[in-house]
């Protein structure tokens, strides 16, 4: 039997399995995870990693870091894109527009392309495609 | 009620010297509490690495100055919820600490071909290695 989790008697014993993208205040990124499985973390360059599964190396998610920064060059306006106005689109950020951003950030290259196709895929399966403002902010 | 937990590591300001304060923030370990179930259990390696740390890395974000990378190896690893095997060869776990000596990412990475205990390309990467020194 597995020893008890340090943290069992703070936050619980049964954690759920959300396949959401979230922002992490403390590191200041967006992580996405589709599958609930171990996962090696694939640096692609400063500003994305893949998460590949650890039994086939397949992507199962993604982490786009430094928002506040991608934030601060592209302006919020230029990532709250949307294919149609509603109330949502203006109070909150396209993850694909994130992506986009940090792709358009640094030299192309082929790794580069490659690493952005496969997370691009990943955001294909997200149901919620759209971060609320309030939540991108950094600790 | 979800709360910061706390343990005891390397200081990278001064290796040698008493041990010092990390801080796992409740707002992260919640995050992985609710989205990623296999990544809350794996914070057991994210502990062990803490506590029994191989190498240390300095500037890790271009974004945020400062931080720290704690690599290591821990013996076993949960690849599924309930399913704990051993740590896999070429591969080390790495948890990204920042300026306050809060933990910001754990996670499993690739090791570099020279020294399994590096992140593979970690000279590219990181400005430096802290600790130790004698290594390289």
């Amino acid at each position: 039997m597995a020893e008890r989790h340090f943290l069992a008697d703070t936050i619980g014993s049964k954690p759920t399995f959300s396949a959401e993208p979230w922002y992490s205040q403390d590191g200041d990124c967006l992580v996405y995870k589709m599958a609930n499985e171990a996962s090696i973390a694939d640096r692609i360059d400063e500003l994305l990693t893949i998460y590949r599964s650890a039994e086939d190396s397949c992507p199962i998610g993604f982490q786009i870091k430094g928002i506040a920064a991608i934030i601060g060059r592209f302006g919020l306006a230029g990532l709250s894109i949307s294919s149609k106005c509603d109330a949502e689109a203006v109070r909150s950020v396209s993850i694909a527009a994130l992506l986009l951003a940090a792709y358009e950030d640094r030299p192309f290259t082929l790794s580069r392309r490659i690493g952005y196709a496969e997370a691009m895929e990943c955001e294909q399966s997200l149901q919620k495609r759209r971060i609320p403002f309030s939540e991108l902010q950094p600790a | 009620m979800a709360a910061d937990y706390v343990c005891q590591t390397l200081d990278p300001n001064n290796p040698d010297g008493p041990r010092i304060d990390v801080v796992f923030p409740a707002r992260y370990t919640l995050g992985l509490y609710k989205h990623s179930p296999v990544d809350f259990e794996n914070l057991r390696a994210a502990k062990y690495v803490l506590e029994n740390t191989e190498r240390i890395f300095f500037g890790v974000r271009e974004f945020n100055e400062g931080g720290w990378c704690y690599t290591g190896r821990p013996s076993t690893w949960y690849i599924r919820e309930t399913i704990e095997v051993p740590f896999p060869k070429n591969r080390l776990f790495a948890v990204y600490v920042n300026p306050l000596m809060h933990v910001f990412e754990c996670r499993a990475e690739f090791a570099d071909d020279l020294d399994p205990l590096c992140p593979v390309n970690w000279r590219d990467r990181y400005r430096g290695l802290t600790w130790p020194k004698d290594i390289f």
